[in-house]
């Protein structure tokens, strides 16, 4: 007779164990450099975890702590695609940058275990423990090239910052537990029957969206974002852009529909002000990067902010449309990292714009697959950056919010030039000499993010449909 | 901010009329949270200290959770206390390992020499 | 499943010979692609008589959910009715022999995947069309096809002339498939679906819905129906918008036999068919066909008697027998239409095909006057041509006889109002097609051999590759109509077509076809003979007649040679117009108005992106106090709001 706690959690389970494993496995292991069998033992254990995450059964375990329902397999099979991806991304790139140790395929495991407990959370507790297992691992992931001064500087201001984010969402969670008297999430709504909440409670949601707004690095808890991004190791910065965005993404939904749905009039305001803001700054800030990961910085907060106007309607509809989103967001990226960690000339890694100039006629099928995720980002039809536009504007039109829309769509025109630019470079502009060869690795990655990108709009029905569920699961 | 609001709730019920009431706690608490919060962006001087402000934070939330754990009668907030403890020992470890490597890098621990990477 | 795999197969072949051809070579991409081809057409086949045998008509197959939007779902289905499984049955194996035929004919060509897996490509996107169970999924095998032509039709990319050719097919589809993505929208409309079952489930309810355009009232179904029909124009290269079709022949025989004879441009024949339960409630739009049907048969029919090239002879020739199809529709018979269709198909693949084996002896040649004296150094390609020139000319017993008759006498038969005209313009352009197809067989042939001494030397049967395909066509150009007739178009037609194609109650054209004065039936047949004879006297005997004809009757022969003076015409009327407008538009509206505001905006985002950015000054304390800030402003907001 096994605990019923145990078969719910039995994915995190695995993938801690399996984390602890391939960590002393790796400190045993004295033949040769333990990291690339690592990385590969990894990437087994995610797709054990993938696998146990879908067959699992749906209900609710350690008294109210961890739930699993649709909405949390579907963003836990979401988290650990964009996981794999970017280990897969890193085996190369470590190599290549010297810095390949076996400890980086365990923080992404450990990682992935905290954001999939997130996904999961349907308490304060194990919501602050997923978090910060997350964090943690993603501040010592952002300065694993500990020799760059960057990459230190990197993870120093993403550890402070994102200590203080975590120390005001705690702050939150107390108030909000003191005004109300438990920290589960469905007492927490039990308890809320008023529609004229305690000021101190109001206070308290607050903190909590600022500490995971900060994860999702919408505006104005954005700030780290682009120098995180542009110091830290790119597969890192890759993971970053995917994993962890779904993951705070998810717990932002169920932390704001779930306990504090029926107080939607008042927090979407909130909602709706950082969802502009973000789209206004993603797109505006974006235009002037010479560097390609700072770009993608300033574009990822430019994405969440679309994300945010599905939350921002409080509807079912909306909410779909964030999972649809977050579907597309996570491959194009991860494709697009690929694409960058591409850029390599005789062993240096570039990141400036300018050295993609002709790549169109030294490799052409690398400047075709940043091509498509260019026109992706920019939300060009038919690629999958569109649907996920179209099925957030839809949402928020029908819900009556129409500056959201019309300022979404505005944003996208103004975001489409700084992609396109890209475009125009890599296709118009004198070639230089062609990168280093790619590593299967990341044609691997490109093509997949490529395909989805490109598929999505023949076969929709699936992810559509899945999302959907998903987004019902929250509205019970 | 918050001291205006905590007077909603009732002061702890019996024992001692001159009772340190769960107000008081709360105003211990966010004074420390300001404290800490200004301790981060005020302090033009060393990352030390912007990580004991992190720590202030940190006892300003367990202040609160106790705090409303003993009013509520709820051992929740207790467990929740002990997990921010060990977790900010981890964070402690974690943020100093990441200041050493930063002063081997940059020879300084200076927070107005952190500024390599803008715009 | 047989079915599916029929269908998908093209899209492997086509798939993995892109992707990999590159990097495996031509040989890889041609065993690839050839090897679906035949898995394709084997299904097909299989396939097609699962359905003929089958107890009632089998369920679409449905492949997977296209859009499920908001209460308008759409499949990626395969219909399988008779129409589409014999459409399937005719394309697969025609585009299979074609493939077959393109390894000779491309042998000289490097890099030649690329041509293979475009093949696979248009084949793929024709099945996709003709299987399609709503209008949505045959608009994109509809494009799918036009891409496909594009990307052929400029395969020679360095030739300038590919380049425009191409151009021009895409451009002037589009006219037509601008009025036919026009003509869904409002079967959508209509309908509030796009999927064939419910659209033809419902024709009766909207029999009196009407159309307020242009100060008239119409019915719903009449405008349907036209704009439809003006879709299917565009394809098949009808009357107005044919322009493209002899420009097209600037791709590679192949390519011209297989989607500018065989199957593309049929596409709008079968649409007409497809839609038949539209088209019965709309006998305006009929009127309409029967016009352009039978006027595009006997003008493309008068351009080819003078035409030197060979391949434009028989570009126009295709024209002119797609008019006799849609002549078929206007009548109401779109069996005889499918029927011919099906015939044409083997019988204009082959006379292309047999064209290219010409031009690959020739080194190249394609101008009739450059040729000549050559039958007994490709007796293979020559028995072909002739039989191929006797299906379309209608002799007896070959498969043109039996469709075209059927044409003929429905047309004579139906109630359209302009049966009479249609039925003339079919008997003259009868007499004109024998007469086009035997000079071309003459001047090709016979006579002196009037090309240089270097060419004459190297004139040389084709390789097995090549007329293995023509032989095996050449069986069904002999003997497709005699098999086929009786279920297309014979006592069992109702029975056979199950269905899919519906007539209207009032509707009696195949059985009234069979009561004709005999006279009429014959007529055809009699002109065709005479045009034969015509031919011979004119190019075998007299070769000195034509040339003093053309100088006698110079106005005429200009007017002809000059293909009516459609495309100087229409240059003058858009492409000029157009130039001039679009020059100005460029100048003005877009140097001064379009670019000056965006450059404005673009300028005031750059400086607000100035502004954004500064305020990201790199230091901890910075970054933290925004945050705070926001955190105040956010709390204050919530407060005061809520």
């Amino acid at each position: 007779m096994i605990n019923q706690n145990w078969i719910l959690a039995l994915p995190e389970i695995v993938l801690a164990i399996c984390a602890m494993a391939i960590l002393v496995f790796g400190v045993l292991w004295k033949r040769s450099n333990p990291s690339f069998p690592c990385a590969m033992l990894a990437l087994a254990s995610l797709l054990l975890a993938g696998v146990l995450a879908l067959s699992a059964p749906l209900g609710s375990a350690y008294g109210g702590l961890f739930a699993v329902d649709h909405f949390a397999v579907f963003m836990k099979l979401l988290i650990v695609a964009g996981a794999g991806l970017s280990l897969i991304l890193s085996i190369d790139y470590n190599v290549q940058t010297g810095i390949d140790r076996f400890e980086f395929p365990v923080l992404i495991l450990l990682c992935t275990v905290g954001m999939m407990i997130m996904a999961s959370a349907t308490n304060l507790m194990s919501l602050y423990i997923g978090l910060e297992l997350q964090s943690l691992s993603i501040y010592v992931m952002a300065s694993f090239n500990r020799d760059d001064l960057r990459s230190s500087e990197a993870g120093l201001k993403y550890f402070v910052l994102g200590a203080l984010a975590s120390g005001l969402l705690l702050y939150g969670a107390s108030l909000a537990y003191g005004f109300n008297g438990s920290m589960d999430f469905a007492q927490l709504r039990a308890g809320l029957t008023s529609t004229n909440p305690p000021a101190g409670l109001v206070i308290g949601i607050v903190f909590i969206v600022a500490g995971l707004a900060f994860k999702i690095s919408a505006v104005p808890f954005h700030m780290w974002t682009p120098d995180v991004y542009e110091g830290a190791p790119t597969p890192v910065t890759a993971f970053m852009s995917t994993a962890p965005k779904v993951a705070a993404i998810a717990l932002l939904l169920r932390a704001l529909e779930v306990p504090f749905g029926h107080l939607g009039q008042s927090w979407t305001q909130l909602v709706v002000l950082v969802s502009i803001a973000s789209m206004l700054l993603g797109s505006l800030a974006a235009i002037g990067q010479t560097s390609i990961k700072r770009l993608m910085a300033y574009s990822s907060i430019g994405h969440m902010g679309y994300a945010l106007i599905g939350l921002a309607t409080n509807s079912q509809a909306g909410i779909q449309g964030v999972l649809v989103y977050m579907v597309t967001y996570v491959f194009m990226s991860a494709g697009v990292f690929a694409c960058v960690i591409a850029m390599r000339r005789q062993g240096l890694a570039l990141e400036k714009i300018s050295d993609l100039s002709g790549l169109a006629r030294t490799d052409p099928m690398l400047a075709l697959a940043f091509a498509i995720f260019m026109f992706s980002m920019a939300g060009i039809p038919p690629f999958s950056g569109f649907f996920g536009k179209l099925y957030v504007f839809y949402a928020a039109v029908q819900a009556g919010y129409w500056t959201l829309a019309v300022i979404g769509v505005l944003t996208s025109v103004i975001g489409a030039y700084y992609y396109l630019r890209v475009i125009k470079v890599m296709y118009f502009d004198d070639a230089q000499p062609a990168f280093d060869a790619r590593s299967p690795s990341l044609s691997f990655v490109a093509a997949v993010g490529a395909l989805v990108t490109v598929l999505f709009f023949v076969f929709p029905a699936p992810i559509v449909n899945a999302a959907q569920i998903a987004a019902s699961a929250l509205f019970g | 901010m918050t001291t205006g609001t905590v007077t909603t709730i009732t002061p702890m019920p019996g024992g001692i009329s001159m009772a340190v009431g769960v107000g008081h706690y709360l105003v211990v608490g966010a004074v420390l949270l300001l404290l800490g919060v200004f301790g981060i962006f005020l302090n033009r001087k060393n990352i030390i200290v912007i990580m004991m402000s992190i720590e202030l934070i940190l006892l300003a939330v367990n202040i609160n959770l106790v705090a409303f754990s003993a009013s509520l009668g709820d051992l929740a907030g207790q467990v929740l206390a002990m997990f921010v403890l060990t977790v900010a020992a981890a964070e402690a470890a974690i943020g100093l390992a990441i200041v050493v490597v930063y002063f081997r890098n940059r020879g300084s621990i200076q927070v107005e020499d952190v500024g390599l990477m803008k715009g | 499943m047989i079915y599916a795999i029929a269908i998908l197969s093209p899209l492997a072949g086509c798939l993995l010979a892109g992707i990999f051809g590159r990097r495996f070579g031509d040989t890889y991409a041609k065993i690839v692609t050839i090897g679906f081809m035949i898995l394709a057409a084997l299904c097909a086949e299989i396939s097609l008589s699962q359905v003929l045998f089958a107890e009632q008509p089998p369920e679409p197959v449905i492949l997977a959910t296209w859009f499920d939007i908001g209460g308008f779902r759409l499949d990626w289905a395969l219909r399988r009715d008779t129409l589409s499984s014999a459409m399937v049955a005719m394309v697969a194996p025609v585009a299979t022999l074609i493939h077959i035929y393109s390894v000779g004919y491309m042998a000289h060509e490097r890099r030649s995947f690329r041509f293979f897996a475009y093949l696979s490509l248009f084949t793929f996107a024709m099945l996709m069309l003709v299987t399609a169970n709503n209008l949505v999924q045959l608009f994109f095998g509809w494009e799918g096809v036009g891409l496909a032509s594009y990307l052929l039709i400029g395969y020679w990319y360095d030739r300038p002339s590919a380049n425009r050719a191409a151009m021009k097919a895409f451009i002037v589809n589009r006219v037509g498939d601008l009025f036919f993505a026009l003509g869904i929208a409002l079967v959508f409309q209509l309908f509030g679906s796009v999927e064939f079952p419910v659209i033809f489930a419902h024709i009766p309810d909207h029999q009196d819905a009407l159309y307020h355009v242009l100060g008239h009232t119409w019915r719903a179904y009449e405008v349907i129906g036209f704009l439809l029909f003006i879709g299917a124009m565009g394809k098949s290269a009808q009357l107005g918008l044919h322009t493209w079709l002899p420009d097209a022949m600037e791709g590679p025989t192949p390519v011209s036999a297989l989607i500018h004879a065989a199957t593309m441009v049929t596409a709008g024949v079968f649409l007409m068919a497809r839609m038949s339960y539209i088209m019965e409630s709309a006998p305006g739009a009929l009127t309409f066909v029967m016009l352009i049907g039978a006027s595009t048969c006997i003008f493309a029919a008068t351009i080819a008697c003078v035409q030197n090239d060979i391949k434009r002879v028989i570009a126009y020739s295709t024209c002119s027998q797609l008019g006799y199809m849609f002549m078929a529709a206007g009548a109401g018979a779109y069996q005889a239409s499918v029927f011919h269709l099906i015939t044409h198909a083997f019988f204009k693949a082959l006379l292309f095909l047999c064209a290219g084996s010409v031009i690959h002896a020739m080194s190249d040649e394609q101008d009739m006057r450059k040729m000549g004296g050559i039958w007994r150094m490709v007796p293979w390609t020559y028995t072909c041509m002739w039989l191929g020139s006797l299906a379309i000319a209608g002799i007896p017993f070959f498969a043109g006889y039996w469709s075209k008759d059927a044409i003929l006498e429905a047309t004579w038969a139906s109630h359209n109002p302009l049966a009479g005209y249609g039925y003339l313009m079919g008997v003259l352009a009868a007499f004109l097609t024998a007469f086009y197809s035997w000079r071309l067989i003459i001047m090709t042939f016979h006579g002196t051999p009037r090309a240089d001494k270097h060419t004459m030397e190297h004139v040389h049967e084709s390789t097995p590759w090549m007329v293995a395909p023509l032989v095996i066509l050449a069986f069904g150009a002999v003997f497709a109509g005699w098999l086929l007739h009786g279920w297309f178009i014979g006592e069992d037609q109702a029975e056979f077509w199950a269905g899919a194609i519906h007539v209207g109650a009032n509707n009696h054209v195949l059985h009234d076809m069979e009561n004709i004065p005999s006279i009429i039936g014959l007529l055809p047949t009699i002109t065709g003979v005479l045009g034969i004879a015509l031919a011979y006297v004119m190019y075998m005997l007299v070769p000195s007649l034509p040339g003093r004809l053309a100088s006698t009757f110079q106005p005429i022969y200009q007017f002809l040679l000059h293909k009516w003076y459609f495309d100087e015409l229409y240059d003058f009327l858009f492409v000029r117009p157009i130039q001039r407008l679009a020059r100005v538009l460029w100048h003005v509206g877009d140097e001064k108005l379009i670019d000056g505001m965006p450059n404005s905006a673009a300028a005031l985002a750059a400086g607000g992106s100035a502004q954004v950015v500064k305020i990201q000054t790199g230091s901890i304390a910075v970054y933290a106090f925004t945050m705070l800030i926001g955190l105040v402003v956010l709390i204050s907001i919530f407060l005061l709001f809520r």
